[in-house]
């Protein structure tokens, strides 16, 4: 059950890093490094999955060693990391609007004035 | 243990965030307003820093403070925690001082440019998370400060973003730059998922536990990778190269002094602390051997360089790459030669940053062929960069020969300690590396303040005395650390070592005493450094014995014929380059002002070595796809070896 999270965490980090390597067009590497933290944020929330664990919402009198849920701390670092990588793509995005004005292409093989 | 002083680590790091908040409330009013809460601001995490130094660097206390207070409970860490000890401190005032000289600057080589509330906001929030950083004991809690140093360093890089490069410059530090966050969330999500903590000091003590685990030690090649991207290490150079050629000077010095700094802490906690692992040939191998290729790749990149700013980032690379090398070879006396030098390199290369900025605000320009003669038009400025430039090419009295002349001890010490060639060769490249440094920067004096003064800089003024402040704190420091290399030794070095040597006390500190213990961590530590002194005479003697043999055989081996030979070859090449660009060292007559061939003072190397320049240039394409490939490439490498062979 789990392993399929994890084959398809590193699926989709590879997908990610493939069109950030070959696609030529900015839009479609920022797609790339959106999928690349898609993967990333299955793999955490999957780290902390327990199989049959309920949701982990108690009070301090519900709470005793019997009880059986699923890790918090993953939930909580996938929610940061979702908020850092929606971020990064506004902040790419707005700076590629920036470029598209000045360069007037999204080609990366002419937004190469620093080269060398 | 004063429990006032407790709150000092978090009051700094909130001071600088709130700072960056109240800065964007007041500043659209008033500037006045907004340059004096920046300045507050700075001065307090300075003072605050500096009233922490005499209970960790000098009584050798570890100071935690937890976050809400959950401290542990029945061994486990659930919490959040500041843990200062004396390497924190040690890289907690390198930041605060950078941050304070960097802003004091900013006030005046910033006054050209609009929207400064942003820039001020960006500048106090940037300076937050890398003493966030360098202050935390928590991973996910470091991971946070990398991304916010990130955004705010790439939007600080874009700041002139009408400047040319500025935008694209900015975009493939954000996407090449995503690969290091990414590489260093999936180790963190690794390590979590076998030892159930984020805290450092507990993972530190569970790692031994787990032997031979493969995910363990992938998650290490993972964070390894993570926070060499942020050191801007070979391969990920061409970023700070781009970054800093476009950045204003003030974040340059960010960049480069503060920036990478977090990249060499990360490295250091990491490989001392975490893993303990530096005793394994295999990873001295590894850091050792990516710091010599960055040291070696980027000085000679510098010198095809014809921006002033680029080619001082390229060297910023090359010196933090000596750091690395220090601090991979395992030893005690590496590791403080290494942190000496990171010291040094936030000192010397802050300091040719503003005077490049002095030179941009003044001229609008920091093209090096064009630019020259500028020492008759500001002479202060010039005196700065030469002190500048003989520091970070290791010349004696200043601090950069005081720290390399470690480097090398080091090297060579481990070399001869093991008999491993490995280790001497590293010792070579290193002193190679610095006799490149001086030549480059030999090239950058003579094109930029010495020969023929161009006609349209012949009204150029000195800087403002608010800029040149700033620089002469910097230069000060260059010369006080190289004068009294032992009391930097005695007083900063010394327990900043001990403690990247002591975990034991680290995990006792944050988890109640005897937990390391318990988790079979013996106590380290460091009792004294085994280093002769720069200053000593038997040294000289011997280094002037090997220069005068040098010399010596040299001028046996070049008979006069070979001379002529030599030079009837070298002018018959000379017919042969096509390139107007060789020959302006000798006819000159192609501009006025081609002041002899300025930056192309090394023309004739440059010729004998053009096929590896040539390739080396074509490498930094400049494509955002290749540089991300490059990354990908080497995070590949290093966690195919790390599995493979550990």
């Amino acid at each position: 059950m789990m392993a399929v999270n994890y084959i398809g965490s590193f699926a989709l980090i590879a997908l990610g890093l493939y069109c950030m390597v070959a696609k030529h067009n900015l839009i479609k590497v920022i797609i790339g490094m959106g999928l690349v933290d898609y993967g990333t944020n299955l793999l955490i929330v999957s780290v902390g999955f327990n199989p049959g664990g309920t949701a982990p919402i108690f009070t301090i009198a519900e709470l005793t060693r019997e009880s059986f849920f699923v890790d918090p701390v993953p939930q909580a670092l996938t929610l940061t990391s979702i908020v850092i990588g929606a971020c990064m793509t506004a902040m790419s995005l707005s700076l590629v609007i920036k470029l598209r004005e000045q360069y007037g292409t999204l080609d990366t093989r002419k937004i190469r004035r620093l080269n060398g | 243990m004063n429990t006032f002083l407790n709150n000092f680590p978090i009051l700094a790091i909130m001071i600088l965030f709130v700072g960056a908040f109240v800065t964007s409330l007041v500043g659209r009013r008033s500037a006045l307003a907004r340059n004096g809460v920046v300045l507050v601001s700075m001065t307090a995490a300075l003072a605050m820093m500096l009233a922490l130094v005499k209970p960790v660097l000098l009584d050798g206390q570890i100071i935690t403070y937890w976050l809400g207070n959950w401290e542990p409970v029945e061994g486990w860490a659930f919490g959040i925690c500041l843990e200062v000890d004396a390497l924190s401190l040690f890289f907690g005032l390198i930041v605060t001082v950078a941050v304070f000289v960097s802003g004091v600057y900013s006030f005046t080589y910033m006054n050209h440019d609009d929207s400064l509330v942003n820039y001020y906001t960006l500048f106090l929030m940037l300076s937050g998370s890398v003493l966030g950083l360098v202050l935390s004991g928590d991973l996910f809690n470091i991971f946070v400060m990398v991304e916010i140093m990130t955004f705010t360093a790439v939007a600080l890089t874009a700041f002139r973003n009408t400047y040319e490069g500025a935008l694209e410059g900015a975009l493939k530090y954000l996407v090449v730059g995503s690969l290091g966050s990414t590489s260093l969330l999936v180790g963190i999500a690794m390590l979590y998922s076998q030892l159930h903590t984020l805290n450092l000091a507990q993972i530190s003590a569970l790692i031994p536990g787990q032997g031979a685990n493969p995910v363990i030690i992938a998650a290490f090649a993972f964070l390894f990778m993570g926070f060499a991207t942020k050191a801007f290490l070979f391969p990920f150079q061409p970023l700070a190269a781009d970054a800093h050629a476009v950045a204003p000077a003030s974040i340059s010095l960010m960049i480069s002094g503060v920036l990478t700094k977090c990249g060499v802490y990360g490295i250091i906690r990491l490989c001392y602390v975490l893993y303990e692992n530096l005793n394994q040939p295999l990873v001295q191998y590894l850091v050792t051997g990516f710091g010599a290729v960055s040291m070696f790749i980027c000085v000679t990149m510098a010198f095809n360089q014809h921006n002033f700013k680029r080619l001082l980032a390229f060297h910023s690379i090359s010196q933090v790459g000596y750091v690395i090398t220090a601090v991979g070879l395992g030893s005690a006396l590496g590791v403080s030669a290494g942190l000496y030098h990171a010291m040094n390199h936030t000192i010397f290369k802050g300091l040719l940053f503003l005077t490049a900025g002095a030179v941009q605000h003044q001229t609008g320009s920091l093209d090096l062929d064009s630019l020259g003669g500028l020492s008759k038009r500001m002479p202060r400025t010039t005196l700065l960069f030469l002190i500048g430039a003989a520091s970070i090419s290791g010349l004696p009295p200043f601090n950069g020969f005081a720290s390399k002349w470690m480097i090398y001890q080091a090297a060579f010490q481990r070399g001869a300690a093991t008999g491993n060639f490995f280790f001497l060769f590293v010792c070579i490249v290193a002193l190679i590396t610095s006799v490149l440094t001086l030549a480059s920067f030999i090239k950058v004096a003579q094109s930029v303040f010495f020969g023929q003064l161009p006609e349209q800089y012949k009204e150029v003024k000195e800087v403002p005395l608010a800029m040149r402040i700033p620089m002469w704190i910097l230069a000060v420091l260059c010369i006080v650390t190289g004068l009294f290399p032992t009391q930097v030794q005695n007083y900063l070095l010394l327990p900043a070592t001990s403690a990247a040597f002591n975990a034991a006390n680290y995990i006792d500190q944050a988890m109640g005493l005897g937990y390391a213990a318990a988790h079979g961590i013996a106590t380290g530590g460091v009792a004294g450094l085994m280093v002769s002194d720069c200053w000593n005479p038997t040294s000289w003697l011997m280094l002037l014995f090997c220069i005068t043999c040098a010399v010596a055989i040299v001028a046996l081996l070049a008979s006069p014929n070979d001379l002529k030979d030599a030079h009837i070859s070298s002018c018959d090449e000379q017919a042969e380059v096509l390139d107007a660009k060789y020959e302006s060292f000798f006819s000159g007559e192609e501009s006025v002002y081609s002041q002899v061939g300025g930056s192309d003072l090394f023309w004739g190397f440059k010729h004998n070595w053009r096929k590896y320049f040539s390739y080396m240039h074509d490498w930094h394409s400049g494509i955002v796809n290749d540089y991300t490939l490059y990354g990908v490439v080497a995070i590949a490498f290093v966690l195919l070896a790390c599995i493979i062979l550990l």
